[in-house]
């Protein structure tokens, strides 16, 4: 197990550097320059061929690209991501700075996916073919179709402009957090539940299953100890993606909650073409996402023990 | 009524009067504002948004401030002020009674450090840097005394100074990195900053310190609210319904569309202001077809009809503007307003004069024997927008009774200037916020047509380029403004822009914030006698 995660880890490498020359490459194929937009955000003033030319210097802008993507890949290495142009801090302290926001959310919303997602897939599971299957999966079709945006802002008309429960905005506190979390949420609960629903009634067809109640045990306990574990594995592989796409995908429910994260701080570096921020966020977004699949797959070994890393 | 009676009446309202104005005092302020604006630094001497001036008045002052009544600038942390006869060294006299938060005393070396911050290359300033002008130094004279040499004449350094020049702590300035700085600024401004979660809120409180301030703040010492949160709202939804929450105060920059259901409502107060400048405005691409062609310019003037465009989109909340500067800029010109009446029937036999007849019967006219463009082809006319979808579809409606076939795009900001800049549009939205003469300079002289710059239309014509010079290098204002004027007539005559409104900007406040003023400018606003009634 340790040399698999060893390597896992070193197949890291490769990976981020594509990321980092896809994404340089990207920004910089972009329209716009990023010392004009910066300007042109502002309520109104020329600004002379010169000042530009010097707001460039100060930014590094003027160096051959080589030498940027250069310095950047140096600096990454060892930890610093440069310097954002329009925050003008460092990317790693703007990154970390809003990390916490994005991974509380996640966390959160992931927790909404599992505690509906899960028990609603299984009810549709073991009740297949009744109301209670036909109920579950209309409920999870709407959540898959349903616009987030839509959903947030409906949560805010009746949870916080009408009946007054919980704030409409907010950063910080658990109850800021209900409404984006069920927001984020409710989407991966209705994958979760139709994944969960498919995969526990093939389990449930299995010999061993079969096995299980011809020696007498009861529903539940083969529902738990039997078939549950091993209809997890494909739920464990969305699961991990989803944490994933929450952690850089999260941007229209913090837009909407008017939270600071990972995802409104990338779209926003994009439209700026600020390219160390942009760089600096989407490759600290792919680390996390690749350390996620790595702990997804580790747990398959606990899941399944007939998986086994060498 | 007896007098006894009367006596008691009077006794008893005067209670409540002196009751409710005890209660008034201090309070919590919570504003919403429009989370797009937000800056990305705080610090207003690097990050050009507005916004980030705004929020720099509750914790700093400036040299002079600009008068919310008539716009005059007034003496702040300057006492006066003199300019040399060759108009190119200014004098300035200081309060001797101001310190910074930090304990920093304010003088001259303080006015020397922030004024040389801002123009050094190395600090990455922008706007605020270019507003000042070629300041060739900034030398001290005494602890209170500073002068501040131009290179050339330069007439907006005034106004320049009381919306950029914003004085921070020297002190702290010199420990600090400018990313570090705007999580701090430290200013001599009524309020401290406390915190600042980007993207989210931005809280400040009462410095008891404060014991100075614009001619605008009625009481001496510090200001009465204890605290001001900013909260940064995108979503216009909760941006408009937020205030009947209690969760916020204020909100600045209300969404148009929520402004009836605070109309006539007595639990709320509706504000709104205007910036003077050009107003939203879509200037011409007269380097190619169609509109290189005056006659096609002016039907697109005589086709379109604001008031129904105010009507039909913004239930009548704007201003109706035909002039290449608004009506609430001082160098408006109002006898221009009437040159392109809405005239449906002119505007076609302009465009027929131009070689454009509907001759195939779809209600779009072709061009027959237009130079540069093929026989038959329709007149099609590219509206290039950042947003208000709403408004080009309703200005699409009104051409294309005369014929003209608008077509809208609606295009990010990044690209817009690209476009701009290769000449790759028709009308192209273009405003400017700027209540100077200066604002025409930016927009129309035809060499501010590089990369950072703002004449885009390609026109060039040296009558204009010569009054706009005169324009900027005169320092009487009333000269500056007839040679403004003068300017708004070629403007106006070669149809240089569509004018379409001027939005307002509005606030709604609970009734229970007092003393709540607007700047001059309409996006600014001032706390400096507000309270909230807890």
């Amino acid at each position: 197990m340790f040399t698999y995660t060893v390597r896992r880890i070193t197949e890291l490498i490769p990976v981020l550097i594509i990321v980092s020359v896809i994404v340089f490459s990207v920004m910089h194929l972009l329209p716009g320059d990023p010392t004009e937009l910066m300007l042109a955000g502002a309520e109104g003033g020329a600004v002379s061929a010169e000042r530009l030319e010097e707001l460039r210097e100060v930014m590094g802008l003027n160096d051959p690209l080589y030498q940027q993507f250069g310095n950047f890949f140096v600096g990454a290495v060892q930890g610093d991501l440069g310097t954002s142009i329009r925050f003008r801090s460092p990317v790693t302290e703007i990154v970390l700075d809003r990390f916490p926001y994005t991974l509380r959310l996640s966390l959160a919303g992931l927790a909404v996916a599992m505690l509906i997602g899960v028990p609603l897939g299984t009810l549709a599971a073991i009740k297949r073919n009744t109301w209670l299957d036909s109920f579950s999966m209309a409920l999870s079709l709407i959540g898959v179709s349903m616009p987030i945006f839509w959903l947030g802002l409906l949560l805010i008309l009746v949870f916080a402009i009408n009946l007054r429960w919980l704030p409409t905005t907010g950063a910080g506190g658990v109850k800021a957090l209900i409404m984006p979390a069920f927001t984020l949420g409710f989407v991966s609960a209705a994958l979760v539940s139709r994944l969960i629903r498919s995969s526990l009634l093939e389990v449930l067809q299995e010999d061993y299953v079969r096995t299980a109640r011809s020696k007498g045990l009861t529903g539940r306990a083969v529902l738990v100890h039997h078939a549950f574990k091993n209809a997890l594995i494909p739920v464990v592989t969305i699961i991990g993606l989803q944490f994933g796409h929450m952690l850089a995908g999260a941007v229209v429910t913090e837009t909407v909650f008017s939270r600071p994260g990972l995802g409104r701080l990338v779209v926003n570096a994009i439209l700026w073409k600020d390219f160390p921020l942009v760089q600096g966020t989407v490759l600290f977004l792919a680390i996390m996402y690749v350390l996620v699949n790595l702990i997804v797959d580790i747990s398959y070994a606990w899941l399944d023990p007939r998986i086994h890393y060498g | 009524m007896s007098k006894l009676s009367k006596m008691c009446v009077v006794l008893i309202a005067a209670l409540f009067a002196a009751g409710s104005f005890a209660v008034a005092q201090g309070g919590d302020l919570v504003i919403a504002m429009n989370g797009s604006s937000e800056p990305a630094n705080l610090d207003s001497q690097l990050d050009p948004f507005d916004s980030a001036k705004v929020l720099n008045n509750l914790v700093a002052d400036r040299l002079v401030f600009i008068n919310p009544d008539g716009a005059q600038i007034e003496p702040h942390l300057a006492t006066g002020w003199e300019i040399s006869d060759d108009n190119l060294t200014w004098t300035f006299t200081l309060r001797e009674d101001v310190m910074f938060q930090d304990g920093t005393p304010f003088n001259a070396e303080a006015v020397k450090a922030n004024l040389e911050r801002i123009i050094s290359p190395e600090t990455g300033s922008g706007e605020a840097a270019e507003a000042l002008g070629p300041i060739a130094s900034v030398d001290v004279v005494d602890e209170f005394t500073v002068t501040v040499t131009h290179e050339s004449p330069w007439n907006s350094f005034l106004y320049a100074l009381a919306t950029q020049g914003v004085m921070w702590s020297p002190t702290a300035l010199a420990e600090n990195t400018p990313g570090e700085f705007s999580s701090l600024l430290i200013g001599t401004g009524p309020f401290k900053l406390v915190e600042w979660v980007p993207n989210s809120h931005v809280r400040f409180e009462r410095w008891d310190g404060y014991n100075w301030g614009p001619s605008i703040k009625q009481e001496p010492g510090p200001v009465a609210l204890d605290s001001v949160t900013v909260k940064f709202i995108d979503e216009e939804l909760v941006r408009g319904t937020i205030i009947t929450t209690d969760e916020a105060n204020v909100v600045w920059d209300l969404p148009a569309q929520f402004v009836a259901d605070y109309e006539g409502n007595s639990d709320y107060q509706l504000l709104s202001g205007y910036q003077a400048g050009t107003g939203m405005q879509y200037v011409m691409n007269v380097t190619q077809p169609p509109l290189d062609n005056l006659l096609v310019r002016r039907a697109i003037r005589h086709a379109t009809n604001q008031a129904g465009l105010n009507n039909l989109v913004y239930d009548g909340r704007n201003l109706v503007m035909n002039t290449p500067l608004n009506s609430v800029h001082p160098c408006y010109a109002p006898e221009l307003e009437s040159v392109y009446p809405y005239d449906l029937d002119g505007a076609k036999a302009l465009l027929a004069e131009a070689g454009y007849e509907d001759r195939n019967g779809d209600g779009i006219v072709e061009a027959y024997g237009v130079a540069g463009v093929e026989d038959g082809s329709p007149l099609v006319v590219r509206w290039t927008a950042l947003s208000r979808q709403a408004k080009g579809e309703a200005l699409q409606a009104q051409l294309r009774q005369a014929g003209i076939d608008l077509q809208l795009e609606i295009i990010p900001g990044p690209v817009q200037l690209e476009r701009a800049q290769k000449k790759d549009f028709d009308l192209i939205y273009e405003r400017q916020r700027i209540a100077l003469p200066e604002v025409l300079h930016i927009v129309w002289f035809s060499e501010n047509d590089g990369p950072g710059q703002w004449a885009w239309t390609g026109f060039q014509d040296e009558e204009l380029d010569s009054l706009l010079e005169q324009m900027i290098n005169s320092l009487e204002p009333s000269e500056a403004c007839d040679l403004a004027r003068q300017a708004q007539h070629i403007i106006q005559d070669n149809a240089l822009q569509l004018p379409t409104l001027s939005e307002a900007v509005f606030y709604v406040l609970e009734n229970n914030v007092q003393g709540f003023e607007l700047g001059s400018q309409g996006l600014w606003f001032y706390v400096y006698n507000a309270s909230v009634e807890e």
